[in-house]
């Protein structure tokens, strides 16, 4: 009996304890809300995973301005997760009690509806890139959310293709590896392959096939092609580096590494340096050192006035960037200014990169 | 002799393919399913494309089964468990992270050369050392335990790895999968290698017999003196060790390691051991059906570019074969319950 009281008791006494502990938290998360009122806006980052080399740079880029412009960082990692991905994104804002800048790659495309309603309400700037619904318009948000960028898929799948056929004498076969079939991505990159196709009639795609991204899936693909194939496949596309990476070394299991020429989209670096061995023959990069900084740019100068996202024209607020092509003309320059060292970015070329408005 | 409600059971689906069975020498038959679902598989594709019985081809199924086939042997001893191990592509990315980093590389100035094919070996079966301990002594069910170790091995090595590719520039290393001896490529001589170990301890040592034990029912095999517990840490070592082997394979063929080096082989292993004959209730099937379901599924994808099958349908035609497989080897009829 005594033992029951005590217990009964000391869940009363645990739950004050909790109540006053909760009070005192709610009063400190106050206090610096008034206080960082006047401070400098915290920058923050949402991105997909650090486990994938495009991300790792992605942050990089966005650190690198983060000092450059003398403010604080935090880098969101969802995992793949949208919840969380939303979650830690409201926890910034009621940490910050608004006054952040948002540079967010959404996880998948409807994520981004929530997190600019909720940076809108708290009054925090954000700019989006790959992801967002067609019906959602930085417009729409004024003066919050300041942009959308994206990279045009067809443009990059088409470039890479017209290379290809180049290196390879303008005829002949290929294969094309191309990304997880849903994905748009994927969709738009093909899209620009069967552009260059048609222009090319001397070129035939032997086969189509999909390695999800990957590879892994990428290097038994290319076994299994070569078989069907065998010496007709003069080039090889893919819609990744990391799939064109796949094909490379199964090629090199067959002694073709450097004979049958590959193509790829990303920049990842096993793709620059099958560049500068002449494996590869070119791939294109979207640049997240860019894309991990200038997103931060765009959102801090329009939080600061520097310029007032309601006056700048639609292709400012919704655009393609524009893609650096690494090809064998320019890998080593690319090499030492990307690679070697940082890359150095002009943090106040604002719209430097604009190619265009998104098509609807 | 079969009992009423065994007949009540039955039902037509379940009854032709198993009158066909018995005429044909029942569960002789079905045990000898998958070979014949091989060869039949092997034959189709062969009139469809001749290529396909090319040496060279063979030499390219053979490479790609390797790394599943290493997989695979680990697997099945913890399916004969009647366990599951989830931990694979966790212990795999591991693995290949470890020799990676010690090996000659693009990241670090570490050239241990062949050290660090030993450590990532020891690594793996660390790996499933402590699955094996979590599972025993705290008692946590094997699903759970190796889905934790899954994550553990994936953390891991995204926070060794900085989250970026890093290249394996080690020469001999990489003669694992560029090196060729009598033809095949040292990774199948290491998969084969792997086979023979795993058979022999599947049926000539004390452990394999024990394990086989465990999985038909524990409780007899623990009131007939197995040790249950040192049994299941052995067996989820061996499992990290295959795994362990299997990562070294993986990094040696692409030439580098990255987070997501295994992503996809868990799904992939899983499908080889069941297609195999090997059931998912544990105690019934074995490493010579896990090699022909390894075939199986190597062959089918070999086939299906072969065969030129759009990549859209693909997936659904993976999704028949194993429905179909496993119909075939699987004694339906025998099965009490079915959930």
């Amino acid at each position: 009996m005594k033992d029951k009281t005590s217990f009964t008791l000391s869940g009363t006494v645990s739950r004050r304890t909790l109540m006053m502990g909760a009070t005192a938290g709610v009063a400190a998360l106050a206090m610096p809300k008034v206080l960082r009122a006047q401070e400098k806006p915290t920058l923050v980052t949402s991105i997909r995973s650090l486990s994938n080399p495009y991300h790792a740079v992605w942050k990089t880029g966005a650190e690198a301005y983060a000092k450059w412009a003398g403010l604080e960082h935090v880098t969101l990692v969802s995992e793949g997760n949208s919840e969380k991905g939303i979650a830690d994104i409201k926890a910034m804002l009621a940490k910050t009690g608004g006054n952040m800048v948002l540079n967010s790659d959404p996880n998948d495309t409807p994520d981004a509806r929530p997190i600019v309603e909720a940076c809108a309400k708290a009054g925090a700037y954000v700019v989006t890139q790959w992801n967002k619904p067609a019906d959602l318009h930085p417009k729409d948000f004024n003066p919050n959310y300041v942009s959308h960028i994206e990279f045009d898929g067809i443009a990059s799948g088409k470039t890479i293709a017209e290379i290809l056929f180049k290196t390879i004498g303008g005829k002949g076969g290929i294969v094309a590896l191309g990304g997880l079939i849903s994905t748009t991505a994927a969709i738009e990159r093909k899209k620009g392959l069967d552009a260059a196709l048609a222009a090319n009639p001397d070129i035939k795609l032997l086969d189509f096939q999909v390695a999800n991204w990957k590879s892994t899936e990428a290097f038994d693909l290319m076994g299994n092609l070569l078989t069907r194939f065998g010496d007709d496949i003069k080039g090889i596309w893919a819609a990744n580096d990391d799939m064109g990476s796949g094909a490379l070394e199964a090629l090199r299991a067959e002694n073709l590494a450097g004979k049958v020429p590959i193509v790829g989209v990303d920049g990842i670096k096993t793709a620059v340096d099958a560049v500068r061995t002449g494996e590869f023959a070119c791939t294109v990069t979207s640049d997240p050192f860019w894309q991990g900084g200038m997103g931060l740019a765009i959102g801090y100068n329009a939080k600061i006035g520097k310029f007032d996202p309601v006056k700048e024209p639609p292709e400012h607020r919704e655009f393609y960037g524009k893609a650096v092509l690494i090809s064998h003309d320019n890998v080593e320059e690319y090499y030492k200014t990307n690679v070697d060292a940082k890359p150095e970015i002009d943090w106040n070329d604002l719209w430097g990169r604009v190619t265009g408005a998104i098509r609807t | 002799m079969k009992s009423v409600s065994d007949i009540e059971r039955t039902t037509l689906m379940t009854f032709l393919p198993g009158r066909i069975a018995t005429v044909f020498g029942g569960r002789r038959w079905r045990s000898l399913a998958p070979l014949a679902v091989l060869i039949v598989l092997c034959m189709l594709i062969a009139i469809a494309n001749p290529n396909f019985i090319e040496l060279r081809n063979l030499v390219r199924l053979a490479n790609s089964a390797a790394v599943p086939l290493t997989l695979a042997m680990g697997l099945t001893f913890i399916i004969l468990m009647g366990s599951i191990d989830l931990s694979v592509e966790g212990t795999l990315s591991v693995s290949a992270m470890v020799v990676v980093l010690l090996a000659a590389n693009d990241s670090n100035g570490n050239d241990y050369g062949w050290w660090a094919v030993l450590a990532a070996v020891i690594a793996g079966t660390a790996m499933g050392f402590v699955s094996g301990l979590v599972q025993t002594m705290l008692r946590i069910p094997s699903f759970m335990a190796t889905l934790g170790m899954w994550f553990i091995g994936l953390g891991l090595s995204v926070y060794m790895l900085g989250g970026s590719a890093i290249r394996l520039n080690d020469a001999t290393i990489r003669d694992l999968a560029l090196h060729r001896f009598l033809g095949l490529p040292l990774a199948v001589w290491v998969a084969t290698g792997a086979f023979l170990l795993a058979a022999v301890i599947q049926y000539h040592t004390k452990l394999g017999r024990h394990i086989l034990a465990i999985g038909g029912d524990e409780d007899v095999a623990k009131l007939s003196g197995v040790n249950v517990v040192r049994v299941r840490i052995t067996a989820f070592a061996l499992a990290g060790f295959f795994f362990g082997i299997s990562g070294v394979l993986a990094a040696a063929q692409l030439g580098q390691s990255h987070a997501v080096i295994g992503d996809g082989r868990l799904f992939a292993a899983v499908t080889a051991v069941v297609v195999g004959g090997t059931a998912l209730t544990g105690g019934e099937g074995g490493v010579v059906n896990t090699l022909i379901g390894v075939l199986i599924v190597t062959v089918l994808a070999n086939g299906m570019i072969l065969l030129g099958i759009s990549p859209y349908i693909q997936q659904t035609v993976q999704g028949l074969m194993i429905i179909a497989a496993v119909a075939l080897s699987l004694d339906r009829m025998r099965l009490r319950i079915v959930k």
